[in-house]
């Protein structure tokens, strides 16, 4: 059963692509005469969510869901359940999925990394008491956040679309193979159905406060969810190393009154002339 | 000789010029680091107030200092991208005003209470297109720090807030793909009515 996951995701990337390239056809042919330059504008808009329209209506569903089953749920056992007990639990599921994050780290080769996260695995094991008691963080050190996903990034496969996967939420393309390869290697995957369920409960009651976040300050919760999403994900996957090219400058001086229109860089300048166009060649 | 006195004279008062120009520069624009600083420390200072000045307590005390530290007018600009050129002026403007309201009634919805957080300065940076990025974080007593890098521009002769990326999250990238998408999705009145609805909501929690 294992051996078929590769292959299904191979499948869906060739699908993806023809899917992609389906869809740019079908833009050009709706543009008319529009020039090859909007097409491209609008394959680089789409490029991160391709399937916009379909992972909106299964983010509605898994909101609908969250609602009316996990949220009920999570907030009683949160009711029930003492916060020193959430605290435990919580750390007891994070210690045993240190040990998937130490293997990422060789995969990494983060080899000094890897001897940290194994350190405090072994102490928070011991000491920590199974893992309920997080001393590594006491002493210094630190929980690293690394996985399959970000593993791949460092080697150097692309992200792929955006997607809404039914129950789990937002992922990329390059995030499945990520989540199968996690799950295979934490030993969570392999107990009872109940162990596993208390899990999900603590991971729903842990995420509460970031879900009442996007539910407050989001506009649009789908974009909110997806921008975050795909900006948190880029974030860990390079250490926090891309920081300053988030800062859109190209937009900042484009929208400059000061630098006025000379100091607009080429291609930014070139795609506003394609856009200004487009009505005139209809 | 006299040449040489005029070029003398010429010499000093270019000496002079640039004394006074660098005073100048020193008592009315503030560096980009002392611009953060000094919000921060306004931010800190209504959090350890925050209980007893409710949110509308709050929402006032940060009116001016999230204003001036912040170039609330260009940020509005930027969050609606390419859509800014399909909107009037008067439809420009109430986007600011609404803008603005909603930047200052978030800060002051999550930035309510205190428990011990400070900010940190980490390091400057200077980018490739004559920005500044202060990096700093928010310690919080027994829980991880928050990054917080701050982007700024010159405006005048004051440096300005631009963006915010918390722990890598681009507030403005962020708010941008928001912003755009409901302008081509919903229109600009359902864009007005849904940041009032935020607002709303937000003196009510």
């Amino acid at each position: 059963m294992p051996m078929n996951k590769p292959t299904s995701c191979k499948r869906n990337i060739k699908f993806q692509q023809n899917f992609l390239s389906a869809l740019i056809g079908v833009v050009v042919t709706l543009g008319g005469c529009a020039t090859t330059e909007v097409a491209e504008q609008q394959h680089i808009a789409e490029k991160a969510d391709p399937y916009e329209n379909l992972n909106r209506k299964v983010y509605k569903f898994n909101d609908t869901v969250d609602n009316y089953v996990a949220e009920p749920i999570s907030d009683a056992y949160k009711w029930i359940t003492p916060q020193f007990m959430q605290t435990g639990v919580f750390n007891f599921f994070n210690n045993l999925k240190t040990i998937n994050v130490v293997i990422n780290d060789v995969l990494q080769a983060k080899f000094h990394q890897s001897a940290e996260d194994a350190g405090r695995f072994a102490l928070n094991t011991t000491l920590g008491l199974g893992g309920f008691l997080d001393v590594g963080k006491n002493v210094g050190l630190e929980q690293n956040e690394e996985d399959f996903e970000q593993t791949l990034a460092v080697w150097g496969v692309p992200q792929g679309s955006y997607l809404v996967i039914p129950f789990l939420g937002p992922t990329t393309v390059r995030g499945i193979p990520g989540t199968v390869f996690d799950t295979a290697a934490n030993p969570t995957s392999y107990v009872g159905l109940p162990v596993q369920l208390v899990y999900m409960l603590n991971a729903r009651a842990s995420a509460e406060g970031a879900l009442k976040f996007i539910d407050e300050a989001a506009l649009d919760p789908y974009v909110f969810t997806r921008e975050s999403f795909l900006q948190w994900r880029n974030n860990l996957a390079t250490d926090g190393k891309t920081e300053t090219s988030l800062d859109l400058d190209v937009e900042l001086d484009s929208d400059d009154d000061s630098t006025g229109k000379n100091n607009i860089p080429a291609a930014d300048n070139k795609a506003s002339r394609a856009l200004d166009l487009y009505p005139e060649t209809k | 000789m006299v040449l040489k006195n005029i070029r003398l004279a010429v010499l000093l008062i270019f000496c002079l010029f640039s004394v006074v120009n660098t005073f100048a520069q020193d008592s009315s624009g503030a560096s980009a680091r002392q611009v953060v600083e000094k919000f921060q420390n306004e931010l800190i200072a209504v959090m350890k107030n925050g209980k007893q000045l409710g949110f509308s307590g709050r929402y006032e005390k940060l009116f001016d200092p999230v204003s001036n530290s912040h170039d609330l007018t260009k940020i509005a600009r930027i969050v609606v991208g390419k859509e800014s050129e399909k909107l009037s002026e008067a439809q420009q403007q109430k986007l600011v005003e609404v803008f603005s309201r909603f930047s200052v009634a978030s800060y002051a919805h999550n930035f309510k209470d205190y428990s011990g957080e400070s900010f940190v300065f980490d390091s400057e940076e200077e980018t490739a297109r004559g920005g500044v990025v202060i990096h700093s974080h928010l310690a919080i007593p027994g829980d991880k720090p928050v990054k917080f890098d701050y982007m700024l521009k010159e405006k005048g002769n004051s440096w300005r807030i631009i963006n915010i990326i918390a722990n890598g999250v681009s507030d403005l990238a962020l708010k941008r793909s928001e912003y755009t998408t409901i302008l081509q999705r919903e229109g600009f009145d359902a864009l007005i009515a849904k940041i009032n609805e935020k607002i709303d909501n937000y003196s009510k929690l």
